[in-house]
């Protein structure tokens, strides 16, 4: 039981950090620079 | 008299009465525009096979700008502002005019449509186009002559440094709260387990396990995402002046000293409490920033986009220059329409010039030979040659912007009422805490190191998220409510300088009044009928660019005339104009000398019931006709917004650049004791400054040139939407629209802001209150305190909602 809540934790914790580093990349590359734009996009025909 | 059917512009939509252009489609139907521009704007669209931009629900067409004043961009020019990339070269653009996600649309299109344009993207909030493109293939002025065909006016932006610092403090911060957030979601878990622990029982093994695993996932939120409020609560050590960053950096070190100690003690941790505020405070952080951000973003697009250009007059012909470049002594033009570009003197032809931006007087001033002109007034009348007095650099513009400089400088800065709490707190809570470990320690004779623990216990209930969250959690609430009322305000700290005015010092010319005169009065005589009447001086005055000629159009428009076609206009600098209708009678309009230099018999006509008003006389076919009276009219709101400050208990005074006499008359009309004229630059920042002397909190509201240097010094500064720009760079509030009354809305939004930001604070004394006792008995178990952090912290945040619903 004490095992597999320790490698629960871990996984849980590699996830996390596997979001983070998309995260980390997504600032880097300026994904947060317009947020305006993007939701009148769908709008737009092709 | 030929009367055109109405007909509907097909680019720009507005509907004329006027002869259209008109172009042949495909299907061999015809589509119809009310000028060139919209032509040549539909032909660009059309050509690019871009047809459905008119069938978009969303559009809101630019009009077309008649004096294109991009044309005198030249290659020179821009080819500062491009960053080479390889073989492309990059050029930002800063487009004025975008108005609707459909101009972003068509702009991106058109843009990359060009040949040799690799990539465009165009932001919507800040209308600023990057580009990238082989130069090779494309020459950048050709882009601009692009954007400018479609009505918009591009103008080339280059990033200030400051403005690339901000962003990269941005995404630092959005690393660091990020990382912070993935972090302590995972140490909630824990938390949640270790709480059921407490209440169930657990495994030593089992809880130590876990909480070593929180020491891991809460030591960087402290050192790394917390590194911000470190750093600074070690500035403000050093400076000993203690802020708000050492209130969080105390509460959140002292949870995680205590917690590790507590760790291996074998007691329970409070590792999430330390975490918390350091996330919350990010939240609040972060939030601040892009709401700044927003607030920059928009002020940008509001600057006027003139480029700072001269045509200078030589053997060869005439070839525009940069305003620096101009020598004392060298010959310019400068055409109707245009703006002096330097100090210069009249040497050719005769104007009138507008000077409201530079001085604040409201009518244009006759300018004949020998004259002086200053830069930064516009030549609204007639093209004339004049010679430089100065270089560009020691011009009327730029002695201002140096007073300005020197105004800030000099600006008091107000200590904000969080950095003024944490002041005395933040020692407080440090004393009691000593106390309560000294007391533990000889008194109750515990151990030294339990009396340090219970002392640290005391810091840590005593620094909640809620004293973090109570003042960036108001604040933003009321920017993002300010700007959906039209209010734009700079940044978060103008809320709290805002709420303490005591005097509004108030411009005349283009703040109190529009800035250009209005029509008051039409008198007919000679057997004319006031329509008539209208039709005739709207018909000839139409192609004048004079504010009185504006005013005499925009009249008749609002009265449904429409004005014909004229015929042989002529324009009389500082009397008046001239032309024929389009049945062949001959109109003048000016003032009574000039009519009656011109034959015209003048009959008596009483003398106007206003003596401030401005008579423009008409006559029609050689017989007078009848007379306007024009006033400088005073922007809606103006007499409500008066009413609205002194009930606030706020003085109002007016300070202008405009004659005495102008000035007092506004001034009785809207209601306010207090008017002095002819002021200079400098004197409206000597009189902000001699007010603030007297320990006054002034805020001053101005649009001008000449109100930059009183509106950089001033405690609260406020500019309207059409100032001009050195106004609207040192304006801490922009309004936008037309009503003054935004200016009590502003005022009344910081109080309420204020007042909720007390209400936060309370609340967190009052959490500290209780938490305190309980902390220094040493019963404040983690599951207690972690619901009481929450629960304050969502009341603060629920409590600052508040103001979103302000009206």
């Amino acid at each position: 039981m004490d095992e597999t809540l320790i490698i629960l934790i871990i996984l849980s914790l590699c996830l996390g950090a596997a979001c983070w580093l998309v995260f980390i990349w997504a600032v880097k590359k300026g994904q947060f620079e317009d947020v305006e734009k993007p939701k009148h996009r769908m709008l737009d025909d092709e | 008299m030929s009367i055109q059917t109405e007909s509907i512009c097909s680019h720009c939509g507005i509907s004329f009465r006027w002869k259209a252009i008109e172009s042949p489609t495909d299907d061999g139907s015809c589509v119809r525009f009310c000028c060139r521009g919209c032509q040549g704007a539909w032909q660009l669209i059309c050509g690019a096979g871009l047809d459905s931009f008119y069938q978009r629900g969303d559009r809101q067409s630019p009009t077309v700008a008649e004096s294109l004043e991009q044309t005198v961009f030249n290659e020179a020019d821009l080819a500062r502002h491009l960053v080479p990339e390889g073989d492309l070269c990059r050029l930002d653009i800063l487009v004025a005019g975008i108005t609707c996600p459909s101009c972003v649309w068509l702009l991106e299109r058109i843009i990359a449509g060009v040949p040799g344009v690799e990539h465009v993207s165009l932001s919507y909030s800040g209308g600023i186009a990057s580009l990238r493109f082989d130069p090779r293939l494309v020459a950048p002025l050709e882009i601009f002559h692009v954007i400018s065909r479609l009505g918009y006016t591009p103008r080339p932006f280059s990033p200030e440094q400051s403005d690339l610092d901000a962003r990269r403090e941005r995404d630092d911060l959005l690393i660091r709260f990020g990382t912070a957030l993935f972090l302590t979601m995972q140490l909630m878990a824990y938390s949640y387990a270790l709480y059921a622990g407490y209440f169930q029982g657990m495994a030593p093994g089992m809880k130590q396990f876990l909480q070593y695993v929180s020491l891991a996932v809460t030591t960087p939120v402290v050192f790394y995402s917390g590194w911000p409020f470190l750093s600074g609560a070690w500035r403000s050590l050093k400076t000993r002046a203690p802020g708000m960053d050492l209130l969080i950096t105390v509460g959140s070190l002292s949870a995680w000293i205590y917690s590790l100690w507590a760790l291996f003690a074998g007691l329970e941790t409070y590792f999430e409490s330390a975490a918390m505020i350091v996330t919350f405070v990010l939240i609040g952080r972060l939030l601040e920033l892009s709401v700044r951000r927003q607030a920059m973003s928009g002020i940008g697009a509001l600057y006027a986009s003139a480029p700072r250009r001269a045509t200078v007059v030589g053997e060869g012909g005439s070839r525009q220059v940069d305003v620096d470049s101009v020598r004392p002594g060298d010959l310019l033009l400068v055409r109707q329409g245009e703006c002096f570009p330097v100090d210069c003197l009249v040497v050719e032809g005769e104007t009138e010039v507008d000077q409201s931006l530079a001085t604040g007087e409201s009518l244009p001033v006759l300018l004949q030979v020998g004259d002086q002109a200053r830069s930064g007034c516009i030549n609204v009348a007639a093209p004339v040659t004049v010679q430089a007095l100065r270089p560009a650099g020691q011009s009327y513009l730029m002695r201002v912007a140096s007073l300005v400089r020197m105004a800030q400088a000099g600006k008091p800065r107000l200590q904000l009422l969080a950095d003024k709490i944490s002041g005395w707190f933040v020692p407080a809570v440090i004393l009691l805490a000593l106390m309560v470990g000294f007391g533990r320690f000889l008194l109750a004779g515990e151990g030294a190191g339990a009396a340090v623990m219970s002392a640290l216990a005391v810091i840590l209930i005593a620094c909640p998220c809620a004293m973090g969250l109570a003042v960036p959690a108001a604040v933003l609430a009321a920017c993002s409510r300010a700007a959906s009322l039209g209010i734009i305000l700079r940044s978060g700290d103008v809320i709290e300088r805002l709420a303490t005015i005591r005097i509004a010092l108030l411009d005349k010319t283009g703040t109190l009044t529009r800035g250009q005169p209005q029509v008051m009065g039409i008198e007919t005589c000679g057997g004319y009928s006031e329509a008539e009447l209208i039709q005739a001086a709207a018909t000839v005055e139409q192609p004048a660019a004079h504010p009185l000629a504006g005013a005499i159009v925009r009249h008749a428009a609002g009265q449904g005339s429409l004005p014909e076609t004229c015929r042989e206009f002529r324009n009389i600098p500082g009397r008046g104009i001239s032309g024929y209708l389009p049945d062949g009678r001959l109109v003048l309009c000016g003032s009574e000398l000039f009519l009656s230099e011109s034959g015209i018999v003048l009959e008596e006509l009483p003398d106007p019931d206003n003596a401030a008003a401005t008579a423009v006389l008409v006559a029609i076919g050689g017989r007078l006709a009848g007379r306007y009276l024009l006033v400088d009219g005073v922007r809606n709101g103006a007499v409500e917004m008066v009413a609205g400050l002194a009930a606030a208990r706020i003085e109002v005074r007016l300070v202008s650049g405009d004659h005495q006499a102008t000035v007092e008359r506004i001034a009785a009309e809207i209601g306010v004791g207090s008017a002095s004229g002819g002021m200079t630059p400098d004197q409206k920042l000597l009189y902000v400054k001699s007010l603030q002397g007297q320990g006054c909190r002034v805020l001053m509201a101005g649009d001008g040139v000449n109100d930059a240097p009183a509106l950089a010094a001033a405690t609260v500064s406020c500019s309207l939407t059409g100032s001009s720009d050195i106004a609207l760079e040192n304006a801490d509030v922009i309004i936008t629209g037309d009503d003054l009354t935004r200016i009590v809305t502003a005022w009344r939004i910081s109080r309420a802001t204020v007042r909720i930001i007390k209400q936060n604070l309370a609340w967190a004394f009052l959490y500290n209150l209780i938490g305190i006792p309980i902390a220094m008995s040493g019963h404040l178990t983690p599951v207690y305190a972690a619901v009481a952090m929450t629960a304050s912290s969502l009341l603060v945040s629920l409590n600052s909602l508040r103001l979103m619903r302000f009206k």
